[in-house]
């Protein structure tokens, strides 16, 4: 924990010398430089530097047209998500609708987002602008080299090729990840659902609401705080069970084929990896059908026996059994299938990192008379844990938010039979993840969704962090070299 | 003797796992060979053979089916997705591993902190931008989708970086390399798993997703899809009696090119993830 | 003030429209997509064409054709809906939800423009369908949709050379025979669109208020008389017997084609299915009576229907409306009979020798006497579904009728939960 907090420290305190340099910048520049606070490029024409001057004037023209012809459309509506209904008259010569200038609640809150970031970056580059060109007045001053244009670009290739390198991805991540995320973020505490759907509706901030109704403090949907709580703790057992049992299944059965003993261990790999290679959607949509209530399994147990026996020891009260349709058996069901899903996967790791243990210590213990099972737990267990240790926290994690397994396994052909649940759109067997997917897709219910999502990450930030910080102690990265 | 039966018994415990792992992947190829087009859920094996399945899937398109057009689409999206998807994992990478910088610590962190949101909760709001720049309904706009944000996936990448020995980098440096020619000449030529793993898993994605493909291709024109909404809008309820046989006909020939690049990919998986462990 | 202005503008436009009419020489660009079901697409291309004909002289058009099933329309509208189509069908139960999220183009509003190229006002449109799809078309006062098929709706089909006429007129004659030949019957419960036929029989209601809430009284007496607890201990005495068979939410088609039953409650969709299953003895007819307190009280169903609605954010709404009128009149509904055996709502048309002679249809309308235009809203689906299950899986026992009843009201306050 302290480590994250001196990080935070760190952090602040840079940027307290980012502004500390900005203000001795204003104050004991030139006028260039002070000129440089309206007309960004002043400063580097007055050094000759021309390309940089045209290129920063460009990017303040640009940043000032998108304010003006853009921005300044939506963000003044951040306040109330706008305000204006939606209303068409039919007009009986064009055939054609003819619409009021309406708000679109979603899109006002995504374009002040958009812009809010836009302008960040902007009075980033502003600020460092400012700092840049005042280096540049203090070289000027002692006589030292200026960089010509070409010079700056070389330098994107040397000391500075990891802005190269991320500047894409960056603005790749922030288009696509960042700002799509923050835009959902607030829309937890607005009133995004069904009855509020733009363009016809318009929906508006509402502060804390939803998450009182997540928990069971709002009056109306009682059952949303019962539904959270239930299908928590699946998430949370399924995400445990789910990491384990692949993890280890997938040692044992790496061992299992990298032993001295396995004839033509090639052949089994690749035999457990085509299984893999079978898309998600189709091999599980198919072992869906496989266990379905009057699928074939289901058939040849009934033709066995097993089905009769099952109702006669009283574990089934139907004809059939319910695989992946009662609560119970699903449950079980859905983690012995993904084993057969994740354990290739498992196994392809381990094998790799089986293979690294340091053959001298393997030997050693041998010849000290070490069964196999002892073997096991005193030198391949450990090795494995210091290896994939953190692999196990991101595997965790991802298994918390595994949308694929569950889905297609389920989406329509489980019923619950929990009327509570039933009440707020859950079943037994969805993750937090599946509830969120099927609120807004079926329901339009975003406002839920998305306050569902956030408590998501919250348990996965309070587990990462944890467990991270004991296992990734310090700079790890640095002992490999 | 008796080393003999356990080398047998270890063996046939492998056949067996082999076995059930492989039971709904035959399950799969032996119903796309059925002449029932409906699910078959009294026998194991179809009662009648027949490789009509294929037949009408590839030669005889109906509004339905339109196999040959999504494997085309699917292909170009893949072969995009997979070149920007692999430069900007590698670029990450490299910046990450071999560089220091102010910014390197809270960019990682940040990653750590996206990747713990559920990757469904977005959508809605990647769909709206996506279609303020008028790329709903193109196969550009899904590219960008799976390849953008394709930076955050980085980690093993890196992990695998950071084994490269840092002499060698230093070594160039005192040649007078620059950074961008050690990325180049030094680091990426001995990357060579790592390359082949992230080329091959980022090539994979278009054919494996169903959610973003849904919501963004959503014109009901159906030679526009991928290859897995095609496939898994045969399974409607309206259609599924008519259309499941060639649904796993489908699903064996979307396998078939799938399979060989994971064979190709599991030594490089290997090797790729546990780095340059592998040497020591 | 705005609006009125507006209105009277286009009161005038209109005037100058109608005695100006044809002189306007430039011919507009129109551009429209319609969707419409897969099984379709063929027959629907042609219905294009011959809309292109016909009114080819005021516009230039370019139709394209799009895939969405009418079940599952709603869901991709609603996601976006100025990217939905200008033109599509869709079931009616998901016209209240399609109007409160403003998607569907009032036809009211539109009457002028189709009289003037159609030649026919809205309620000649209105007066050539069956009342009840009109009724599903219509919210709140105001047409929404173009009534294209009546077919949505349940009923029975049966081999009669297994079960007789006599056995099929109530679920006890009809299981007990059924058992008798070893045969199973089935039925689908985990669905409020199946399951509430027990209750509609029964004279209990549903209904869906302006606030978006669904109203159902299912927990109380219903006007003729009996309790709800009354109708699950019914239900519970069919779905006891050992030749009844609960089948899953849209694997009815499935288990027809299996070969195991003699009969199945399903709708038009699967009389394919049926009759290659039953082959000679293919039969179909409106669902049985049920015993509900010692007394045989037939079975109801929802009278469902298809419909082509506008978008209202079209961009050319006037178009796409006469473009839905055109894919939904009587000459195309007999298309849609001749070529995929498709229920007209049309009335000239069901009533040709040809449709009245079609065993399925003929079943829907004798049972669409029972049938109720089911109007509910999002929150009613997820808990009656369960309530369904929970009667399918024996989790609720005829002589408990405490339990009986506390489950009721637990469903009856999940469907009436305000929706906010």
């Amino acid at each position: 924990m302290s480590k994250v907090m001196t990080g935070i420290g760190g952090f602040f305190r840079s940027i307290g010398c980012f502004f500390r340099d900005f203000g001795e910048a204003v104050a004991k520049g030139d006028v260039f430089v002070k000129l440089s606070l309206v007309w960004m490029g002043a400063g580097y024409f007055k050094r000759k530097q021309y390309i940089k001057a045209l290129l920063m004037t460009l990017f303040e023209v640009l940043i000032l047209y998108y304010t003006f012809a853009f921005a300044m459309d939506y963000v003044p509506k951040f306040g109330t998500l706008g305000t204006v209904q939606q209303e068409s008259v039919f007009n009986m010569e064009t055939m054609q609708n003819e619409f009021n200038d309406y708000d679109h609640s979603f899109l006002i809150l995504l374009f002040s987002l958009f812009s809010f970031v836009v302008w960040a970056i902007g009075i980033v580059v502003w600020l460092r602008n400012i700092i840049h060109v005042y280096e540049l007045q203090k070289r000027a001053e002692k006589n030292l080299h200026i960089n010509t244009f070409r010079e700056d670009i070389a330098e994107y290739k040397n000391h500075k090729f990891h802005i190269t390198l991320l500047t894409l991805p960056v603005l790749g991540i922030l288009f696509f990840t960042v700002i799509p995320l923050l835009v959902l973020i607030l829309v937890a505490f607005t009133n995004y659902d069904q009855q509020h759907m733009p363009p016809s509706a318009l929906f508006t901030w509402t502060g804390l609401t939803n998450f009182k109704n997540l928990f069971g403090m709002g009056g109306m949907t009682i059952t949303f705080g019962y539904a959270f709580g239930r299908i928590l703790i699946w998430t949370l057992v399924w995400a445990f069970f789910a990491t384990l049992t692949t993890y280890i299944g997938g040692i044992l059965l790496s061992l299992l084929i990298n032993s001295k003993k396995t004839k033509l261990p090639k052949m089994w790999r690749t035999l457990f990896v085509v299984t893999i290679a079978v898309p998600q959607f189709v091999s599980l949509l198919l072992v869906r059908n496989f266990f379905a209530d009057n699928g074939i399994v289901n058939t040849i147990c009934a033709n066995i026996g097993l089905t009769g026996w099952l109702r006669d020891v009283g574990l089934i009260r139907t004809s059939y059994i319910p695989f992946l349709s009662a609560p119970g058996w699903a449950h079980v069901m859905i983690i012995l299938i993904n084993i057969w899903v994740g354990v290739p996967y498992q196994m392809l790791i381990a094998t790799g990192v089986l293979m690294n243990i340091p053959s001298e210590q393997l030997e050693s213990a041998r010849i000290d008379g070490a069964t196999p099972a002892q073997v096991f737990r005193h030198i391949t267990m450990p090795y494995m844990l210091f290896v994939t240790g953190p692999a196990l926290v991101t595997d965790f994690v991802k298994n918390i938010n595994n949308f694929n397994v569950i889905y297609l396994l389920t989406e329509s052909v489980f019923t619950t039979t929990n009327q509570a649940l039933a009440n707020s759109q859950a079943k037994e067997v969805d993750l937090l993840v599946t509830w969120l997917f099927r609120l807004t897709q079926d329901n339009y219910n975003y406002k839920m969704a998305s306050a569902i999502g956030i408590m998501v990450f919250i348990i996965c930030a309070i587990f990462t962090l944890f467990t991270f910080n004991k296992m990734i102690k310090g700079d790890r990265e640095e002992a490999f070299r | 003797m008796k080393k003999k039966i356990n080398v047998v018994l270890h063996n046939v415990l492998l056949a067996v796992l082999a076995v059930i792992w492989l039971v709904p992947i035959v399950w799969l190829v032996v119903t796309s060979f059925s002449a029932y087009t409906g699910m078959n859920t009294s026998t194991f094996f179809p009662e009648n053979w027949s490789i009509n399945n294929y037949k009408n899937l590839l030669f005889s398109a109906d509004t339905v089916s339109q196999f040959p057009n999504w494997f085309k689409n699917t292909f170009l999206i893949a072969c995009a997705t997979c070149v920007i998807s692999s430069c900007f994992i590698l670029m990450v990478a490299y910046a990450t591993s071999c560089m220091r910088f102010k910014a390197r610590k809270p960019l990682m962190n940040l990653g750590i902190i996206l990747n713990l949101f559920p990757g469904v909760l977005p959508m809605i709001a990647v769909y709206f931008i996506l279609r303020t720049f008028n790329l709903t309904n193109s196969h550009l706009g899904l590219v960008l989708v799976y390849s953008a944000s394709s930076g955050l996936g980085y980690l093993i990448a890196k992990g695998f970086l950071d084994t490269v020995p840092a002499s060698l980098r230093e070594a160039a440096y005192l040649d007078g390399a620059s950074e961008a020619t050690t990325f180049w000449r030094v680091v990426m030529p001995m990357s060579r798993p790592i390359i082949v793993y992230t080329v091959i898993s980022s090539f994979l994605v278009p054919w494996m997703d169903f959610v973003f493909s849904k919501m963004i291709l959503n014109s009901g024109i159906s030679s526009q899809w991928t290859v897995a909404i095609g496939l898994y809008n045969m399974l409607e309820k309206s259609l599924i009696n008519t259309y499941f046989t060639q649904f796993c006909a489908g699903g064996v020939l979307v396998s078939i090119p799938i399979s060989v690049l994971f064979i190709i990919m599991q030594k490089f998986y290997v090797e790729g993830i546990t780095g340059g462990s592998v040497k020591g | 003030m705005k609006k009125k202005l507006i209105a009277a503008l286009t009161a005038g436009a209109m005037a100058a429209m109608s005695l100006g009419m044809g002189a306007s020489a430039e011919v507009q660009d129109v551009s429209l997509t319609v969707w419409g079901a897969e099984e379709d697409q063929a027959m629907l291309q042609e219905m294009i064409n011959s809309f292109e004909e016909q009114y080819g002289e005021y516009a230039n058009f370019t139709i394209q054709l799009g895939v969405e099933s009418e079940s599952t329309a709603k869901d991709t509208i609603l996601t976006d809906i100025q990217a939905a189509a200008d033109v599509f069908a869709f079931a009616s139960d998901q016209l209240p939800d399609l109007v409160k999220a403003g998607a569907l183009q009032s036809l009211d509003e539109l009457d002028p423009a189709i009289q003037n190229y159609a030649g026919k006002s809205l309620d000649d449109i209105k007066n050539a369908n069956v009342s009840g799809s009109v009724e599903a078309a219509t919210y709140d006062g105001t047409m929404y949709a173009f009534p294209m098929s009546a077919d949505n709706g349940f009923f029975l089909f049966y081999d009669s050379s297994v079960l007789s006429e006599e056995d099929v007129a109530s679920w006890d004659s009809l299981l007990a025979a059924a058992e008798a030949a070893g045969k199973k019957v089935g039925m689908t419960l985990s669905s409020g669109w199946y399951n509430a036929s027990f209750f509609y029989g029964a004279g209990f209601t549903t209904g869906l208020n302006d606030d978006g809430t669904t109203s159902i009284d299912w927990n109380g007496t219903s006007a003729d008389g009996y309790t709800g607890v009354q109708v699950v201990q019914s239900m519970l005495g069919i779905t006891g017997h050992g030749s009844f068979l609960s089948v899953a939410d849209g694997d009815i088609s499935n288990q027809i084609a299996s070969g195991d039953l003699c009969a199945a409650v399903s709708g038009t969709w699967d009389a394919t299915a049926a009759q290659k299953a039953f082959g000679d003895g293919y039969a179909a007819t409106k669902l049985p009576t049920f015993t509900l307190n010692g007394e045989q009280v037939q079975q109801g169903s929802v009278a469902g229907f298809k419909l082509i609605g506008v978008n209202a954010y079209s961009q050319n709404a006037g178009w796409a409306a006469l473009l839905a009128e055109w894919l939904t009149n009587e000459e195309n509904q007999a298309i849609r009979f001749e070529q995929r055996e498709i229920g007209p709502s049309n009335i000239a048309v069901s009533e040709s020798s040809e449709v009245s002679e079609n065993l399925a249809i003929a079943a829907l309308a004798e049972q669409s006497a029972y049938g109720v235009v089911q109007s509910v809203g999002t929150n009613y689906w997820d808990p009656t579904a369960t309530f369904g299950e929970m009667i399918a899986q024996g989790q609720l026992s005829a002589d408990d009728e405490a339990g009986i009843q506390e489950a009721l009201d637990t469903m009856v306050a999940g469907v009436t939960a305000p929706v906010e």
